[in-house]
């Protein structure tokens, strides 16, 4: 382990104050040893440098997939006072609410006799990969709309039932959209991408549940072993990613401006309650809404497919669960025994609210919320459920996937894409891509285990193993 | 091509060099286009753009992140980009053609343009730049 760290126990570990000058709190993280083998310093440090922030509550925390990131590492979690706190871009990434979910289907793998066909015709429906537009029309009035209301406009628009909006976490809108902070030049990146899937580590994928470990929670959650699933895995887009580059730039003059001393100026933040504080927040909410929606037209595409390929109802397709993994969110917690709101950041981190927690639908309420974590490709994606002891030890958050070991120069070297989509077919895995490199980029072993990863967060508590999906298909951006 | 990628664990991490500052931001501009598109890249369609920045680091990402912002609402894929430096001024002519799927589905979309690891630095053989594309 690197030194100045310190293990704490099991998987617990601190980076104690003074490991970087100016630290308020301590910083911990969650590495099995196999895992710490794996660990970069400057994730580390990325780490220890968060703890500065003011109005960090407790401790900053990273989850077992940490790596090296843009401000904040990747599995990065922290959560601000609102009177005298900061947000931060960095602390959220480009991809405002990048995040996944899972839909199931009546149909076992065996009903799908043609799986190539079934790849290929999701393929055509879900525009996939650089420089694909929208197939739906969406007027800038449309993406006012987007912004504002979120999952909701998507499934105003025939695009969804209303019962996909209860299953998104905070029934997928941030009430807190602004849409006056987001730039004409966002707006413009928006209008063509709703409903577009992206590229790099984006993907959407047919898959199996191998396997169930909690039958109750399995059983909440509408899962059954030999059930054939679909996941969806993508962000705000163009949109999002133009709000980041905007606000980073009003934020680093507000950084000055407000006199905070920043170790990195990755970490460029604002006050929560000053004007380009609010306005990022606002700019921030306005984009995961667009991201919401647009899993959702996503969806919708996917389950047209099914429908039409199956001869499946539209209500044969519930929504498991859609949760983001790249937000900043107003949520309370109990700090020194009082209620508190809090602004938590969940950079590459999933929110993990257990039993009782607000904002649960309420036929979940006493199971905890599904949490999705997706494997890389060829490797299994799970299902866990929500703790209370998330809520305890992490701001209600835990891991959010597998974290890259390798870079994409070197995966390249190393494979070609055609050989690695022939080696995940001889395990009956179809890949369909829109190049070869983008296949070789995301190979299974540029990631850590996602097995290892997991259970690294269900030893610690931070949720709870319910099932593993296995992939049939799988489309890459 | 005086631009190579070097290994960088999540993103993409170019490394430029050129015997001017101003080659230097085209090299950084060509190798954005190259991680996006893919080498076939053609000319024919002129963009221009004007950047002031705080430093030479902020107007080197503001200049990327217009570079990234045309080409993705315009449907342009630059093979080139003549930059001429003033002080914190920046003008560039951008040189490209329309998005064509057939060809230029060789890269991967970058997301935004990062400040983490960004260097410009020059020595007596000429400038130098390293910079990670968010991807």
């Amino acid at each position: 382990m690197i030194d100045g760290v310190v293990r704490l126990k099991g998987d617990e570990w601190e980076i104690p104050k003074g490991f970087v000058p100016g630290m308020r709190v301590p910083a911990r993280f969650f590495l099995s040893d196999t895992l710490a083998a794996l660990l970069e310093p400057g994730a580390v440090q990325q780490l220890a440098n968060v703890a500065t922030l003011p109005g960090i509550v407790r401790s900053a925390y990273g989850m077992p997939d940490i790596h090296w990131g843009y401000g904040f590492p990747i599995g990065g979690v922290a959560a601000f006072t609102l009177d005298e706190g900061v947000v931060s871009p960095g602390g959220v990434g480009f991809d405002i609410n990048c995040g996944v979910r899972l839909f199931t289907t009546p149909l076992t793998k065996a009903d799908i006799k043609k799986p190539r066909e079934l790849v290929e015709s999701l393929y055509k429906a879900v525009p996939t990969g650089v420089g694909a537009k929208s197939t739906r029309k969406i007027s800038p009035s449309d993406l006012t709309t987007m912004m504002e209301k979120g999952a909701r406009f998507a499934v105003e628009a025939g695009f969804g039932v209303e019962r996909d909006i209860e299953r998104c976490e905070d029934r997928g809108c941030m009430k807190q959209a602004d849409i006056r902070a987001v730039s004409a030049k966002a707006r413009a990146r928006g209008v063509p991408q709703g409903g577009t899937l992206g590229s790099g580590n984006h993907f959407l994928e047919v898959q199996e549940v191998s396997e169930v470990y909690d039958e109750e929670a399995a059983r909440a959650f509408g899962l059954h072993v030999g059930q054939v699933c679909c996941m969806i895995h993508c962000g705000s887009r163009g949109l999002g990613h133009q709000v980041c580059t905007d606000h980073l730039k009003t934020l680093e003059t507000a950084t000055k401006k407000y006199q905070i001393a920043l170790p990195d100026r990755q970490l460029a933040c604002a006050p929560l309650q000053s004007p380009e504080g609010k306005a990022y927040f606002g700019a921030m909410a306005a984009s995961a809404n667009y991201a919401w929606a647009n899993r959702q037209m996503i969806m919708d595409a996917a389950r047209r497919q099914f429908m039409r390929m199956f001869s499946l109802a539209y209500e044969d397709m519930p929504l498991v669960y859609d949760v983001t993994h790249n937000v900043a969110k107003i949520e309370e917690y109990t700090v020194d025994g009082r209620r508190v709101p809090l602004c938590v950041h969940r950079k590459g981190a999933t929110r993990s609210f257990g039993p009782g927690a607000p904002d649960l639908p309420s036929d979940l309420t006493r199971i905890g919320q599904p949490v999705i974590i997706p494997g890389s490709m060829g490797t299994s994606s799970y299902v866990l459920k929500g703790t209370a002891a998330a809520m305890e030890r992490t701001f209600g958050s835990t891991c959010h996937g597998s974290g890259r070991v390798m870079s994409r120069s070197q995966a390249k070297k190393k494979q070609t894409g055609k050989e690695v989509a022939d080696r995940l077919l001889e395990q009956g895995i179809i890949v369909r891509a829109p190049n070869e490199a983008a296949i070789a980029d995301e190979a299974p072993d540029v990631y850590k285990p996602s097995s290892e990863v997991v259970e690294v967060v269900a030893r610690a508590g931070l949720s709870a193993l319910v099932a593993r999906l296995t992939p049939i298909g799988v489309i890459k951006g | 091509m005086s631009f190579k990628e070097i290994p960088h664990t999540a993103d993409v991490k170019i490394r430029a060099e050129a015997p001017t500052p101003d080659a230097l931001f085209g090299e950084a501009c060509a190798a954005l286009m190259q991680v996006m598109y893919g080498d076939d890249r053609r000319g024919g369609t002129k963009k221009e753009c004007d950047i002031i920045g705080e430093d030479q680091e902020s107007l080197l990402c503001d200049f990327l992140s217009e570079v990234l912002y045309l080409t993705e609402v315009d449907g342009l894929v630059f093979s080139r980009a003549d930059v001429k430096l003033d002080g914190l001024h920046l003008h560039a002519v951008l040189d490209g053609e329309p998005f064509d799927p057939a060809r230029h589905n060789k890269g991967t979309e970058v997301k935004g343009i990062s400040y983490s690891g960004l260097k410009i630095s020059h020595d007596a053989k000429g400038f130098m730049l390293e910079i990670v594309f968010d991807v």
